[in-house]
């Protein structure tokens, strides 16, 4: 038997999720998207049951990734029962969802959650008459106090059916559905869906095509909108049937603080700020211990082995590349992710987007934009994944090379390392300023070559409340495995082919042939082009190598401030490192990655030679 | 004979016709017209002397080419009527179909021609914001015209790559939006179906709204 959890975004299907199956999540990415499914076991009985958690959606007739997963998921028919969860002081907003779903005659139950706060805010719902209209099974629950969770397994065992409520639709659509009907002996949810452009049987798109054109003739509406304005119609006046509203608690209403510009903007600052810099601090003092326990634990020993040249070069590329994978993905890419988790959950995240919207539409993105950026300055990685919130290939482009450009901690241990150590403090802050001026300036030129069209924010806003320590736990833990299950890989491989490069003499060669490039037009000694290499494979690897190849770590000895600014500020900027080209190729496609790559190659070298010029 | 009757017959006789592919008898006009058969009766009688019906003898009505022609026209009016009331003003359809009925027979040929031209050409409303030129010519305010605290209307989307999401969250005509929040750049947080929801300046210049009562 098979569960699934389908409702809008925000409902507490997480929550309910995680309260039903505890440990032992699983997650499958859905192949060719970014979108993941959760999967989860829930035992009822001595029974073990199989529930999945569908990605939070405002409608089945959508495109976006999310939306066409969960259709398909039900036109598959993959589950035995749904377990539709609404939220219950947005009931009405819900219930567009819930009719749509409906429509394709599975069995379900109906879960109203959050009947707490309906309380609170003076609602009361009249379950008993809801079930009735709806024609299934409904239950009130709290899933945060844990009221009425453990009625779920068994209603979805014992009385899931297909719900008896029909939208009834304008009499146009009513015409065109019963005559799909007729000709062509197709599904009624199936015909809806064809009259908005989405099947894949080629007779049906057809025929609910010119169907379609007409009616749009007729209205001069889409169909699309007409069947969503139907289905409000209904929502609402079957919500009217059973809400009833009573006093409410009245409260402060924190909004009025947070999201006007005044005093909502400094606090954003305040927020982004004190974010980063506790990630960076947490994290920093975290790597330390990771990596010295590490190098002390397994490294050491493993090279005082003794083993050939070969095994011991291959082995020590194999260990330095899960000493990096460790010592980046829990001390900074976690703490990040607890952080990120902090703010969606509370509902921040929402009101950063919508302060942010007004400077992000000045590089052609708007405020939801701002969730990537903020990550990028974490990790790049966790950064491009995250684009997929954008809704256009356009922005996702343009977020995704300007995400490759911010300084991610292991730049700023770069620029730590190098520039405030040895050329000065107010040096390395230059380096932000510059990259900085350098992400507005490709942001306006990419937004100007960038094809296709730009799409306003359009956010609902979540309200605000206290964030579950569990639930973001548990978000932040599902994050770090798919981060660790991209990144892992192509680490390990990088670092064993860089060994490998090493030994048989590759990397001499290489540094030999860009050697005139190097020391004539950066000026830096030619040792630089490989620590520079090492820095594709993990950015702070470049200032590491640097320090081995001078054969000190007293930088400021063996290169000038010139060569060392240059220095950092090309490797901050050339070519992110193979993590993230890999997940560029894997959420936006190979032509992406590579552009991005030479972008910023050329981009590092272009400025490294630039600032050598007029400095030297 | 009175002669919104005259269309009135000619029409549903025309429309009888059409659909069942055969001549109706007098009953049917009856009904369809919701009166009682005698005055249907004296009706066609009437309409069989001017020469716009043939009285068949085994009881059913066959329209003549005038008559034909005659009923056609009445029975465009009232589409037309119709759909104008229902789509473009939003009266509900049984109102919009009685109050056609009443309109059709005093509407003039060019007032019908111009409604049924406004309707296919797209009205100016629809491009908005797309061009410049639609700036400041449109005739219908925006949610961005509005202030924090307004309550107000949806009546339309501009562009439909842009509705999608806006439908499913609710913003469809006839629905009630409130503003709670207006930026000086004009992203606006508005409240609708009991949900804030925040909106980039060019979406929320593509709502179109009127004051709410
Ligand atoms: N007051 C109250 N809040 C709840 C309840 N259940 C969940 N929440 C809160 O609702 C918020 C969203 O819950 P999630 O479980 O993350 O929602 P979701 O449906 O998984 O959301 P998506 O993953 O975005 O689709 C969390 O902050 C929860 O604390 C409840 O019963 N009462
Ligand atoms: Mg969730």
């Amino acid at each position: 038997m098979r569960f699934a959890l389908i409702g809008n975004p925000g409902v507490g299907k997480s929550t309910i999720f995680n309260q039903l199956t505890g440990l032992g999540v699983e997650v499958n990415r859905y192949p060719g998207t970014a979108v993941a499914l959760e999967t989860g076991n829930v035992c009822y009985k001595k029974e073990k049951f199989e529930v999945i958690n569908l990605p939070g959606i405002y409608s089945l007739d959508g495109n976006t990734d999310e939306e066409v997963l969960v259709r398909d998921f039900l036109l598959k028919g993959d589950a035995d029962a749904l377990i539709a969860v609404l939220d219950a002081p947005r009931l009405e907003r819900n219930l567009y969802l819930l009719l749509q779903v409906s429509e394709f005659e599975l069995p379900m139950i109906m879960i109203v959650n959050k009947m707490d706060e309906a309380e609170r805010l003076g609602l009361s719902l009249d379950i008993g008459r809801l079930s009735g209209q709806l024609g299934v099974d409904v239950i009130g629950v709290a899933a945060l106090q844990g009221r009425n969770v453990d009625r779920i397994v068994p209603a979805a065992l014992g009385t899931a059916r297909p719900a008896t409520v029909r939208t009834p639709y304008d009499h146009h659509i009513e015409a065109a559905l019963t005559s799909l009907e007729k000709t062509l002996s197709t599904p009624r949810h199936k015909n809806l869906l064809a009259l908005q452009g989405m099947s894949q049987d080629p007779l049906l798109i057809d025929t609910a095509g010119s169907i379609a054109r007409e009616i749009e003739q007729r209205h001069r509406m889409s169909v699309h909108q007409i069947i969503a304005t139907n289905r409000h119609n209904y929502a609402r006046t079957l919500a009217s049937d059973v809400v009833a509203i009573g006093e409410s608690k009245r409260s402060f209403d924190v909004d009025s603080l947070l999201t006007r510009t005044m005093p909502g903007i400094p606090i954003l600052v305040a927020t982004l700020g004190f974010m980063l810099l506790s990630v960076f601090v947490i994290g920093s003092w975290m790597e330390r211990i990771i990596v010295s326990a590490f190098t002390n634990g397994v490294i050491t020993p493993f090279a005082s082995l003794g083993l050939p040249p070969l095994a011991t070069q291959v082995g020590l590329s194999l260990l330095v590349a899960l000493q990096a994978g460790l010592g980046i993905a829990f001390p900074f890419v976690f703490t990040f992710y607890v952080g990120l988790s902090l703010l969606e959950d509370s509902g921040y995240m929402t009101r950063a987007a919508f302060l942010a919207d007004r400077a992000m539409h000045r590089i052609g993105l708007h405020g939801e934009a701002i969730i990537p950026m903020v990550i990028g300055f974490g990790c790049t990685v966790p950064a491009v994944m995250s684009v997929r919130i954008l809704k256009t290939r356009r922005e996702q482009t343009i977020a995704a090379f300007l995400i490759t450009m911010v300084p991610c901690s292991a730049r700023t241990v770069v620029i730590a390392g190098i520039v405030a150590a040895f050329v000065g403090i107010l040096w390395a802050f230059s380096i932000y300023l510059i990259v900085f001026v350098l992400i507005v300036v490709s942001a306006l030129f990419l937004s100007r070559i960038t094809p296709g069209e730009q799409f306003g924010m359009i956010v609902e806003m979540t309200p605000l409340r206290c964030p579950q320590a569990r639930l973001v736990l548990a978000k932040s833990w599902l994050r770090i495995k798919e981060f660790l299950f991209i990144a892992m890989p192509v680490l390990v491989i990088t670092s064993i082919a860089l060994g490998l490069f090493q030994y048989f003499g590759i990397i001499d060669a290489f540094q030999a042939i860009v050697e005139p490039l190097t020391t004539s037009l950066l000026g830096l000694p030619a040792y630089a082009s490989t620590a520079l290499l090492f820095g594709i494979f993990r950015k702070e690897l470049a200032f590491e190598t640097l320090a081995v190849l001078a054969g000190t770590a007293d930088l400021g000895s063996v290169m000038n401030g010139v060569q060392l600014y240059t220095f950092a500020i090309i490797s901050v900027l050339f070519v992110p490192c193979v993590s993230t080209i890999a997940v560029l190729y894997r959420n936006l496609g190979a032509r992406i990655a590579v552009l991005a790559s030479l972008y910023s190659l050329g981009l590092g070298i272009f400025i490294g030679a630039l600032i050598n010029f007029l400095m030297k | 004979m009175d002669p919104s009757l005259r269309e009135d017959l000619l029409e549903a006789i025309c429309l009888l016709t059409r659909d069942s592919q055969r001549s109706p008898g007098i009953r049917e006009i009856a009904s369809a017209l919701d009166k009682p058969e005698g005055e249907i009766q004296s009706g066609v009688t009437t309409l069989a002397a001017d020469g716009d019906v043939i009285y068949e003898n085994d009881g059913t009505v066959t329209l003549t080419a005038t008559g034909q022609e005659l009923g056609k026209r009445v029975a465009k009016k009232h589409e037309t009527l119709q759909c104008f009331l229902s789509e473009i003003l939003g009266m509900d359809r049984s109102s919009a179909s009685d109050e056609a009925c009443v309109l059709e027979h005093a509407v003039s040929d060019d007032t019908i021609n111009r409604i049924g031209t406004y309707m296919q050409s797209p009205p100016r409303r629809w491009s908005r914001g797309q061009g410049a030129e639609g700036h400041d010519t449109s005739p219908l305010p925006a949610l961005t015209d509005f202030n924090e605290g307004d309550n107000l209307i949806v009546s339309g989307i501009l562009g439909r790559e842009r509705a999608s999401r806006l439908l499913d969250l609710g913003v469809v005509p006839g629905e009630r939006v409130r503003i709670k929040r207006k930026l000086a750049n004009h992203a606006l947080v508005v409240q609708i179906k009991g949900c804030d929801v925040a909106l980039s300046p060019e979406v929320a210049a593509s709502i179109c709204v009127e004051r709410s009562g």
